[in-house]
């Protein structure tokens, strides 16, 4: 009876210890892996909606506040950084942009997004591209880069 | 056929310069401002009877080629101006051409802080139904064959773009995007295929198309996960005789209004689509009596994604030319086999996207019916099969 109790208590130790374990892997999995919207310093700040980004990305909204053209880049459809920040950020399918943009694009009733080839590009594109919008895996230091805050 | 034996040159120097345009585009040795994009499919059928896309029929005709080119350039935040080249290859329905598909200028009236409102001149798309406007790039729909009862292939010259101009607005709310669409122009066109459809094989004359209306008015919901869409055109023919036609100069009227519902899932969709279509002749003289019929036509799609790249696809779709003569009484009259005048066809289809930029797919049909049977393919419609298989193989690239 006693081994029986001990080897439970073990089990349970395990167990528990595996869960912290799998939260910890998650959890840093999931800072490492969350796209943040980023902009250009010169992009007007203000609470933006969710809507607004959205729209944004859609390419149906193409006028900052000021009134400035918007700039929008992203990466290829199959890149992760792509398709998490769709999901997580624009809770939207990656199919579901790729659909609008190709309407647009082969219809000749609108323009898409720039794709561009790695974060780096984005980094340097955001940076130096006034009105830019885009997204990053990673916080960067760049000071002409900024957060992009929308609810 | 010999005359399909060659994938001529002038594809391979076309295919060839798409390429090299492609890497000029990514190398970014043309200017920012000019944005290019491009595609190119080239299509494989089999047939056990009938003939599609050349001659499908007891062989494999590579007679469906489609290479697009476009670009853009916005001289102005409100100005912008786009054009695509397209040369296209459908069997004996035309034997390859290559033809500004677009070409426009977009001008923004007003644009505010939930929507827009613009016009667009020159030659614009025109709007009908879920795909018409990008029907020629694979890329942008499900399956290699469209439902050919509402995007026929043998009548598309009159439903690709039209030269004249388009009145647009777009407003977003919080219930999902509006946008609306109304085009003026006059279609592009061959309307030989037209012509064999109205007034059966023996006609020699020509159609020329008036200035015709298309309409569009389209509601998505959650970023195109839910989108609805009612589409109307109004097309006007007239016909030109020739001398010693038996057709004297008629004209006809086609009015199609189809309604639209897709469902745009994480792996599953569903699309939906009614096709309500008025039709009138007139004025042919006294050997083709003044004639009213109303073509009906719809389907149902499914698809599921399988894995990450690939795609089934399920579609059943019917058309009725007459939906007062389903048996194809009239059909028989003007010299066809009755089943000229319907067609049911279950599709099964495969996706593959095997990168972001190539696609390969195949499909299967099971058809029952002729209506939509391109008569450049099949010139003499007594030969033609009721109950028919049809097998599509078909590679894309795009940039």
């Amino acid at each position: 009876m006693e081994t029986f109790t001990l080897q439970q208590f073990v089990h349970e130790k395990l167990a528990s210890s595996l869960r912290v374990g799998i939260i910890i892997a998650i959890m840093s999995l999931s800072s490492v892996n969350a796209a943040e919207i980023v902009v250009n310093q010169t992009v007007p700040s203000k609470q933006y909606t969710l809507a607004e980004v959205r729209a944004v990305f859609m390419m149906r909204q193409q006028f900052w506040p000021n009134g400035e053209r918007i700039k929008v880049f992203t990466l290829s459809d199959d890149d992760f950084l792509h398709k998490d920040f769709v999901k997580n950020n624009l809770n939207m399918f990656p199919h579901q942009l790729r659909r609008i943009w190709d309407r647009m694009l082969y219809s000749g009733t609108g323009a898409i997004p720039v794709q561009l080839d790695s974060e780096q590009e984005m980094i340097d594109k955001i940076a130096n591209t006034p009105y830019a919008i885009g997204y990053l895996n990673s916080r960067t230091d760049n000071e002409k880069i900024r957060l992009f805050e929308y609810q | 056929m010999k005359k399909y034996a060659y994938l001529n040159t002038n594809n391979g120097i076309l295919l060839l310069s798409l390429f090299c345009l492609s890497g000029i585009a990514q190398a970014g040795i043309v200017p920012d401002e000019l944005k290019f994009h491009g595609f190119l499919t080239q299509g494989f059928f089999h047939s056990s009877d009938n003939n599609i896309f050349g001659q499908s029929d007891d062989g494999i005709t590579p007679g469906l080629t489609e290479i697009g080119l476009n670009v853009s350039y916005q001289p102005l935040d409100r100005l912008r101006f786009t054009a695509q080249g397209l040369y296209r290859r459908d069997g004996d329905v035309d034997r390859g051409s290559v033809k500004l598909d677009y070409g426009l200028a977009d001008l923004t009236l007003w644009n505010y802080a939930s929507g827009r409102i613009g016009l667009r001149a020159g030659r614009v798309k025109t709007p009908y139904g879920l795909y018409n406007e990008t029907r020629d790039v694979s890329f942008t729909h499900p399956t290699i064959l469209l439902p050919q009862g509402i995007y026929f292939n043998r009548s598309r010259s009159l439903l690709i773009s039209a030269d004249g101009g388009s009145l647009y607005a777009e407003q977003r709310t919080h219930y999902g995007d509006f946008s609306f669409k109304f085009n003026v122009g006059v279609p592009l066109g061959n309307n030989r295929e037209i012509r064999s459809t109205v007034l059966g094989p023996d006609a020699k004359g020509e159609f020329q198309a008036q200035p015709a209306i298309a309409a569009q008015l389209n509601y998505e919901i959650n970023g195109g996960e839910y989108v609805f869409a009612v589409s109307y055109v109004d097309l006007e023919l007239e016909y030109r005789p020739v001398a010693g036609d038996t057709f004297s100069s008629g004209e006809a009227h086609i009015r199609p209004l189809v309604f639209s519902a897709q469902y745009n899932g994480e792996k599953f969709s569903l699309t939906g689509e009614y096709d309500y279509r008025w039709n009138s002749v007139s004025n042919f003289g006294t050997s083709f009596p003044d004639f009213k019929s109303v073509t009906e036509s719809w389907y149902i799609q499914g698809g599921y994604q399988i894995l990450e790249q690939l795609r089934a696809n399920i579609r059943y779709d019917v058309l009725y030319n007459n939906k007062n003569d389903r048996g194809g009484q009239r059909a028989v009259a003007l010299g066809l086999p009755n089943h000229a005048a319907y067609a049911k066809d279950w599709m099964f289809g495969l996706r593959w996207d095997m990168t972001t930029s190539w696609m390969l797919r195949a499909e299967y049909h099971r058809i029952h019916g002729t209506a939509w049977l391109p008569q450049a393919d099949n010139s003499i419609r007594s030969l033609t099969v009721q109950d028919w298989d049809l097998y599509g193989l078909q590679l894309s690239f795009r940039f």
